[in-house]
């Protein structure tokens, strides 16, 4: 059991490194995954005739690996680590915390058993996973709460940090989403009918879709952003006040937002202008939150030129701010009518994924390492500017890659001749695609280079002895 | 009560809600009122004060 010499608080760090060193293989899985899935988009002999090793068996694959394995484990390792931390107190139930370290990895376990042989229900988008498993989420995901409430409700500070609170949103709303969407009718142990049906279930899917992006996807990593970034840059945030405004204003609007996903279907109207007036409203507390962030580092830019931790950590917001200001524009329903079904949705959902959720893991990641295992820093600064640049390139070719490829599609798809017959054939917008899913699937690669970069970094920073790696001079 | 009417309450209550908060945040209470929260993640670190007081001069 490890300990801290900080106020003398003996937190438990054993969890909190368990879930680390998780998210480190989880992620190479998940990304590596997605490289295999556009290698199959490029040659398609690469799924070799072999039902389990289909493109549409290991999609669901991918998502839940990324989302649920490799995010969530780095929301479970810095909430723990961040709650502790700010509230000066061990966690609280430690035995429950180790179930859900142990429930959870049996729920990864399970989703890679289980998807590749097509058992799970396709129509729930990152909602695919079967209802026995379903049922072990929700026991730990309400573990979770009780861990992390119960250490809120035991804290010796007066005040809740704001990263808490940020936390507390994304755990109390993952709950809700969860358990209502996957309400089903068991037939057998390996399949199960949503209670939904119709448009009633397109909707709750899109509400819990959509939530998932804006309350796991975003206000859990905000929450990781509030804490490390500061601490990060060794000052505190630019302004307290606009944190509490960031986070009232985000969870009001973000809810409200799902039916954007369903615009042009059997979904009413008024639904969906409803869903794009609240995407729309939605850039404003998500740039508030991201100024924030970046001008915590008013008066210490500078820093940006040695740390490259840092340098992760405020990309990660640059791609946040990209990202939040894409999403409403590709909400509005014009825009929908040519974004929605292309490549430029899933380039959108990558700047997203890659670019915000990755990055501020990646930075929390490595500022937490050093700390949990008794080290001064990283055991090489040099790797992780390494990494930070392969990251970043394979990023970037990524989405730059869709937004061309997906743009064109769309404008391919509406263009019409003189008489109203499609000038373009589906094969032909293929066919026009076809590079940029070779330039998406290098980008791809730069990406899991890097995620290897990171895993040798960290393996090497964890078997250094106690204490020997020294801080850098000009600590941050 | 219709659906519709409690809808309507519902959005100004909430409307209500946001507002009294922007005034709570900046009119009634004062920039330092935040700053022992804003140093929360450095309270636990064994650091001298006066280097955190340096550090949270710039906003």
């Amino acid at each position: 059991m490890s300990q801290t010499k900080s106020l003398n608080v003996d937190y438990n760090y054993t969890v909190v490194r368990l879930f680390a060193v998780t998210t480190v293989l989880w992620g190479i899985v998940g990304m590596g995954l997605g490289v295999l899935l556009a290698a199959q988009l490029y040659w398609p002999a690469l799924n070799f005739d072999t039902a389990w090793f289909t493109y549409s068996r290991l999609r669901p694959l991918h998502t839940n690996a990324v989302i649920f394995a490799f995010g969530t484990s780095a929301l479970f390792a810095t909430s723990y680590y961040v709650v502790q931390r700010t509230c000066q107190v061990r966690l609280f139930a430690e035995k429950l915390a180790m179930f859900t370290f142990i429930g959870w990895q049996a729920v990864i376990i399970a989703a890679i058993i289980t998807l590749p042989q097509g058992i799970g229900n396709s129509s729930k988008e990152y909602a695919e996973l079967e209802w026995p498993i379903d049922i072990l989420i929700a026991l730990v995901w309400i573990s979770y709460a009780v861990v992390f409430f119960g250490t809120l409700v035991k804290r010796k500070t007066s005040h809740i940090y704001v990263a808490n609170w940020f936390y507390g949103g994304f755990i109390i709303t993952v709950a809700a989403l969860h358990i209502v969407n996957s309400m089903a009718v068991p037939v057998s142990l390996t399949k199960s009918y949503s209670v939904y049906a119709g448009a009633v279930d397109a909707m709750v899917q899109w509400w819990y879709g959509h939530n998932a992006v804006g309350f796991l996807l975003t206000a859990g990593f905000l929450g990781m952003m509030y804490y490390f970034v500061p601490k990060q840059a060794g000052r505190p945030v630019y302004s307290y006040r606009l944190s509490v405004v960031h986070f009232w204003a985000l969870i009001a609007l973000y809810i409200w937002a799902g039916s954007h996903h369903l615009h042009y279907t059997a979904l009413p109207d008024w639904t969906q202008s409803v869903g794009m007036v609240m995407s729309v409203i939605l850039f404003v507390p998500s740039w508030g939150g991201m100024i924030n962030g970046i001008m915590t580092l008013s008066g210490a830019w500078h820093k940006l030129k040695t740390d490259p931790i840092l340098r992760f950590l405020i990309v990660s917001l640059s791609f946040y701010g990209m990202s939040t200001f894409e999403g409403p524009m590709m909400a509005i329903k014009s825009v929908n009518a040519l974004s929605h079904y292309t490549d430029w949705t899933v380039g959108h959902v990558h700047s997203g994924a890659l670019g915000w959720v990755a990055m501020v893991s990646i930075g929390a990641i490595y500022h937490l390492i050093p700390n949990i295992y008794n080290q001064g820093r990283m055991y090489s600064i040099k790797l992780i500017n390494t990494h930070f640049w392969l990251h970043t390139i394979g990023v970037v070719l990524y989405i730059v890659a869709m937004w061309i490829s997906g743009i064109m599609q769309g404008m391919m798809w509406r263009a019409v001749n003189t008489d109203g017959t499609l000038t373009y054939s589906f094969v032909q917008s293929l066919e026009a695609s076809y590079p940029f899913y070779l330039m998406r699937f290098i980008g791809g690669c730069f990406v899991v280079a890097g995620m290897l970069v990171m895993a040798y970094n960290v393996v090497k920073t964890i078997r250094a002895n106690d204490g020997a790696l020294e801080p850098v001079a000009e600590a941050a | 009560m219709d659906i519709a009417t409690l809808h309507s309450i519902f959005t100004v209550l909430v409307f209500v809600g946001f507002i009294g908060l922007v005034v709570w945040l900046f009119v009634l209470k004062r920039k330092p009122d935040f700053d022992e929260q804003a140093n929360l993640p450095f309270a636990d670190d064994q650091k001298p004060k006066q280097q955190q007081k340096q550090e949270s001069d710039h906003e």
